[in-house]
């Protein structure tokens, strides 16, 4: 055994002798140092209390002694030093101590009179164990970090692959959109795919199951029915559209294979809007009956088609169903976990209550009516989480048709995070400077993109309390004369009474947010509405340096 | 975050500073640069890289102020941006951090102090 020092050199090897015999004690010292350990020695067991640290690799502890015995110090070193493996020293006819020490988590023990090698050995094993354990302590905690950060990365995959970019561009049309996931992340997915100035697709889609694998299912989903989209619109000699039905069974062709051996499948519903002859061309593939709501009769239609979700075999060609609609319309297309959430006695939301609600709530702006939908079913459910997950997006084609008035809009939803704040400013970037001639000079970009920053970082601080949960909706218009901007969350509150005060001097870091919105924005409200959605209003008249520069 | 750090005349001149410094990376940039200061009191902040600051950065170099200043230091700043000088002049930055066009006469006012 000689020359086996203790290896680990990031562990301590300090060991602390704790024996009432001076011999005992010196005895062990003396073999201990001569293999290269660090040796404390104690008479009793409260000298030995007043040596305990963090440093110390081992105990060795005699079981009878003055002052502390050795099972009083045992059990003060289980509790406040559980890393510590102890081991007791006992002569021959105290085994049956040292048996119940073990029972109080002492690691072993040896009788005197013992052989050095017999002891050596045992400090090793119970090093090497100590090792041991805090090794897969640590592994445990980084595979937790691991799970967490593959959640995470999972999350990111929904909220920027699964869920798509809103239609900015488009005028005509307001679209309103809401997803909830049920475990964090989800298979709802939806997408818009815009094919010329007044012709656009929306696209929403179920795949069966949660988690990763259905949000990675979707992912890929998306992924092919846009590839199939331009793909097939190269194909056409005209450069037209490939019709819905088209593009569906393309992607079907082209996915069947993965999904049958995933065991899967997902509904969808495929629907285009042209909005020069006001016709909408839909495929649904088993997904739940997107509701057409009627502006000028008052009354609500179902779209339903008779096709299977994809992912079933025996189906090659989907067809698709062509219904007119009028300006002023609304469409409202959702999930299952809509629909199929139960009260406390067992009954689902359904579709006819949801119906219902639409037709009498159509004349809300769609994405207050997303978010009012949401509030309904938890009304109805009495609770806010759910089995599955949720997702709805609402359309409404505008009375009047596309005008051009100047005013550019722009619309982003991002998930709540401080990582987004570069995105929100290149949001407004692009909204003040894209499409041609800028409308607001650089100053004013980096005015409207600093208060944008501030609110975005209240929103995710105070409103979702930092959980990287929420998303955040910003809905923006920028004219020659003005600019506004409407950030939109589920959040907490905002409460002004309990926001803090700026503080000049350098003893704070805080409360300069607020400051900095109300002294640059020209009006900056915050309201709340019945279905839990904050807003924040904030607009700029244009040609101005800032508040301070003049005063109204 | 890698900042290059050089040292004239006793002073710990930090350039290469993040393009934004913003509620995102404000903790980052508080750790990092605590890291990159330990054991000096006398510091310059090359601004030049910095494009765009909000509040948490402004409360960042606070930080970094304040902890200077407990061990008797100072921090000063050159060459700032515009978007970050109008940012620091709405919360009054400028009254307690010292500014300076040039990294010469930041350094200058350091010597001066001295003497």
């Amino acid at each position: 055994m000689a020359g086996q020092t203790p290896r680990d050199d990031v562990t301590p090897s300090t060991v602390l002798v704790v024996d009432d015999s001076r011999v005992v004690r010196t005895y062990i010292q003396s073999h201990l140092e001569k293999e290269g350990y660090h040796v404390l020695v104690a008479s009793n067991g409260k000298e030995a209390l007043t040596l305990l640290s963090d440093d110390i690799g081992i105990v060795l502890l005699d079981l009878w002694m003055p002052e502390m015995d050795g099972m009083a110090c045992l059990r003060y070193i289980r509790e406040n030093f559980p890393e510590i493996p102890t081991i007791m020293i006992t002569v021959s006819h105290e085994i049956s101590h040292a048996v119940a020490a073990m029972k109080y988590g002492a690691f072993d023990y040896v009788t005197k009179p013992f052989d050095p090698s017999e002891l050596l050995v045992i400090v090793q094993q119970a090093l090497r164990i100590r090792d041991q354990a805090r090794r897969l302590r640590r592994a445990e905690a980084e595979l937790d970090k691991a799970r967490e950060h593959e959640i995470s990365i999972a999350s990111r995959i929904q909220q920027t692959l699964l869920l798509g970019a809103p239609l900015r561009d488009l005028r005509g049309v307001k679209v309103g959109e809401l997803t909830i996931a049920s475990k964090k992340i989800d298979g709802d997915f939806y997408d818009f795919h815009l094919i010329d100035d007044t012709c656009f697709d929306v696209v929403v889609g179920d795949v069966m199951g949660k988690g990763i694998p259905a949000a990675l299912l979707g992912a890929a989903a998306k992924q092919h029915l846009m590839s199939a989209l331009y793909r097939l619109m190269r194909g056409h000699k005209t450069g037209d559209p490939p019709e819905p039905a088209e593009i569906v069974s393309s992607v079907h062709a082209e996915m069947i294979g993965q999904m049958k051996d995933l065991e899967t499948f997902f509904t969808l519903c495929y629907a285009r809007f042209d909005l020069s002859n006001n016709v909408i061309t839909y495929v649904d593939c088993g997904h739940m009956r997107t509701i057409h709501y009627h502006h000028q009769a008052g009354s609500c239609s179902l779209l339903q088609g008779e096709n299977m979700p994809l992912g079933f075999p025996g189906q090659d060609r989907f067809t698709q169903i062509r219904a007119p609609f009028e300006r002023g319309d609304l469409f409202f297309f959702y999930s299952d976990g809509l629909t199929e959430a139960r009260n406390e006695r067992g009954e689902f939301y359904g579709e006819e209550r949801l119906v219902e609600f639409v037709r009498a709530h159509s004349s809300l702006e769609p994405q207050e009516l997303c978010g009012r939908a949401w509030k309904d079913v938890v009304d109805f459910s009495q609770r806010e989480t759910f089995t599955d997950d949720l997702t709805c997006v609402a359309l409404r084609v505008e009375p009047t048709g596309p005008a051009n008035d100047g005013a550019r809009e722009g619309r982003i939803t991002v998930p709540a995070t401080l990582a987004e704040l570069e995105r929100v400013r290149g949001f407004i970037q692009d909204l003040c400077t894209g499409q041609g001639a800028s409308v607001v000079d650089e100053e004013q970009i980096k005015i409207i993109q600093i208060v944008a920053t501030e609110i975005m970082t209240n929103i995710v601080r105070h409103a979702y309390q930092d959980r990287g949960d929420g998303q955040v909706r910003i809905e923006a218009k920028a004219s020659p004369e003005t600019i506004e901007m409407n950030f939109f969350d589920q959040g907490i509150e905002f409460d002004f009474s309990k926001a803090p005060l700026p503080v000049f001097d350098g003893s704070r870091e805080g409360g300069f947010g607020l400051h900095i919105i109300a002294h640059t924005a020209d009006s900056v409200q915050y309201t709340r509405d019945a279905g839990g959605t904050n807003r924040a209003r904030v607009t700029f008249a244009m040609q101005r340096r800032g508040k301070d520069a003049v005063h109204r | 975050m890698q900042f290059t750090v050089e040292e004239a005349d006793g002073v710990r001149i930090v350039s290469s500073l993040p393009k934004v410094l913003d509620a995102n990376n404000a903790m980052d940039f508080k750790a990092d640069m605590a890291r990159t200061l330990k054991g000096s009191t006398r510091v310059i902040f090359d601004m030049s890289a910095v494009k765009f600051i909000d509040s948490a950065g402004c409360g960042a170099l606070i930080t970094v102020l304040r902890q200077l200043k407990e061990s008797g230091g100072d921090l000063k700043l050159y060459a700032v941006e515009k978007q970050v000088r109008m940012v620091f002049e709405l919360v009054r930055m400028h009254k307690i951090i010292d500014i300076f066009n040039t990294r010469q006469e930041a350094i200058l006012a350091f010597s001066h102090e001295q003497a």
